[in-house]
């Protein structure tokens, strides 16, 4: 009998949420045999992500998983063996009691966000509330051992490997999107929030001495785009030059083409979690955009993360990179960072790589919470 | 009913109809995370310790409890005897019962503290939120500053490090917070 696995995910404001679950989902099926309904309150922004979703459908299968809507009056349903509450979503009051109404209790989680800070070592894994006979579980990803891992699909490196030694597969999936690198052009992508900082960097960029061909899938980020070209409007495939600078706007792509553009450039910006985790796997120099936070709690995060991934560089290497990202995250000027990164270029392209690795040599997110249900057995 | 957020040393929570004692609760909120406290728990029926996170809004049955004012009469190793100021009785704790007010209990202390009974058994002693403690080590003041802002460390009599303002000297008492950890709030007047 293959174990049951039903994830629960509500769409929060962004991708990241169905990001997350969606790979966690698909990876359960195809590398641990498990049987998985995905519960999502919004298949619209799921369409994004991937694209042959029916949006109305009550049920659907994708890539070997049940998709489900969750949306109106539940449906009496039965309670999978493992059942997720994604980034503490709220099950439904009769799901909870289908899961006490079970001769054998499920095991219940509360998948949480991702974070570098100490005190998620001390709470991954710890029991919580019960409802009944059931009892909750945190369980926290993270970077450190002691923590839930990161998501890392079995493979995956090799592909990238492959993928960045194969300069004409990566020229073939480029011109897929329409996009022709100059030979010496320095490739950029660009995923964020909204950015005060944005304008100083595209200066800097656009009067550097480094051609830079900068792609920026669509999102958020390109109304500030917009602005600093002073247009309009700028549809997928689109591309303006100015100066040193090449901007081009790409569609939003499914999850595995954008990885393939993560492996793709020199350079990444990346935001929210599941973006900035693939650009991890990337190997390649990045800078993250964390979702922002009331009373900048978010900064905390931020630094906990800076604390670790920097710990390998030369103090100013170290330093630049720093003040490069802790720029960006308050919308300050980027200039002076990113000319002072460039002068880091290759160290920065290095520690990626030894980053990833060091990150890949631990259990990842799947195969983490498969165990730990092993463990709970 | 309390939420997790309002868990504390010393409050009871009843989970499978057994009483479970707050030994030790740190609150913690970041980025998107949800705000979680995580406890330390101790059942008071059979000793059995464990530790457990809640989010903050979780929903938990708390148990009534008694209160009585006590005060410190000694300490014997691990063991703390406190002295219930009404009818004298004395009633003994580990350390490991009261390891969230452990860093401020001391020898000679007269605060008139919370003793907290579960069926008429102490379990767990509160502080006042305002204490006062002397100053049993701390360097000479670097910069000559008066304003409080500039801070330094600092021992009390029974080990305890905390940060004071740099003008604090040997000996001096200072009045010290004792909510969430427990912080310097000034010199006694």
């Amino acid at each position: 009998m293959r174990v049951t696995w039903d994830i629960f995910c509500t769409v929060v404001d962004n991708f990241g949420d169905i990001g997350v679950t969606w790979r966690l989902a698909r990876q359960l099926v195809a590398e641990h045999q498990c049987a998985v309904r995905l519960w999502v309150d919004d298949l619209r922004a799921f369409e994004r992500l991937c694209p042959a979703i029916q949006v109305d459908a009550a049920r659907q299968w994708q890539q070997g998983v049940e998709v489900c809507r969750w949306q109106g009056e539940w449906q009496p349903t039965a309670s999978a063996d493992v059942v997720i509450a994604a980034f503490a979503c709220q099950l439904p009051d009769a799901y909870l009691e289908a899961m006490a109404a079970r001769e054998q209790a499920p095991l219940w989680l509360n998948l949480d966000y991702l974070s570098a800070e100490d005190w998620v070592v001390g709470c991954h894994g710890l029991p919580s509330l019960k409802h009944k006979n059931v009892q909750k579980y945190f369980f926290f990803p993270g970077f450190q051992a002691g923590t839930g891992g990161l998501l890392r699909e079995g493979g995956l490196l090799l592909q990238r490997e492959a993928f960045q030694a194969d300069a004409a597969a990566r020229s073939v999936f480029l011109a897929s999107l329409g996009v022709v690198p100059a030979p010496d052009a320095r490739l950029v992508s660009l995923f964020a929030y909204e950015n005060t900082g944005l304008a100083s960097w595209l200066d800097a960029m656009a009067t550097g001495g480094t051609p830079t061909h900068l792609l920026v899938p669509e999102g958020r980020v390109l109304a500030d785009v917009l602005r600093w070209l002073d247009l309009e409007q700028m549809t997928p495939g689109m591309v303006q030059v100015r100066g040193a600078l090449t901007l081009q706007v790409l569609p939003f792509v499914p999850q595995d083409d954008y990885d393939r553009l993560l492996w793709s450039c020199d350079f990444n910006a990346v935001r929210g979690e599941d973006s900035f985790v693939r650009a991890q796997w990337a190997a390649r120099p990045m800078l993250w955009h964390i979702y922002r936070q009331e009373d900048d709690i978010h900064l905390d995060k931020l630094e906990a993360f800076l604390h670790l991934y920097t710990a390998g560089l030369s103090p100013d290497a170290r330093l630049a990179l720093q003040g490069l990202w802790r720029a960006w995250n308050v919308g300050g000027e980027m200039a002076g960072h990113w000319r002072e990164a460039e002068r880091h270029w290759q160290e920065w392209f290095e520690h990626a790589e030894r980053w990833c690795l060091e990150q890949a040599s631990r259990p990842d997110l799947a195969a983490a919470l498969v165990q730990f249900y092993r463990n709970w057995l | 009913m309390k939420t997790g957020k309002e868990l504390k040393p010393g409050t009871v929570i009843r989970i499978d109809n057994d009483p479970w004692l707050v030994q030790k609760a740190e609150f913690t909120k970041s980025g998107r995370n949800s705000a979680i406290m995580k406890t330390k728990l101790k059942n008071l029926l059979t000793g059995y310790k464990t530790e457990t996170v809640y989010s903050a809004d979780d929903k938990l049955d708390d148990v009534i409890l008694d209160r009585k004012e006590a005060t410190l009469s000694f300490i014997s190793g691990d063991t703390y005897t406190f002295m219930d100021t009404t009818d004298y009785t004395m009633y003994e704790l580990n350390a490991e019962d009261i390891e969230s007010v452990l860093p401020f209990v001391e020898e000679g202390m007269t605060d008139v503290c919370e003793a907290v009974f579960f069926e008429d058994r102490l379990v767990s002693v509160e502080l006042p939120t305002t204490i006062v403690r002397q100053v049993d080590y701390t360097e000479g003041s670097a910069r000559g500053d008066t304003s409080g802002k500039v801070m330094k460390p600092a021992k009390l009599k029974n080990g305890t490090e905390l940060s004071v303002a740099d003008f604090i000297e040997i000996g001096d008492m200072i009045e010290i917070d004792t909510r969430e950890g427990g912080s310097y709030k000034g010199r006694a007047k």
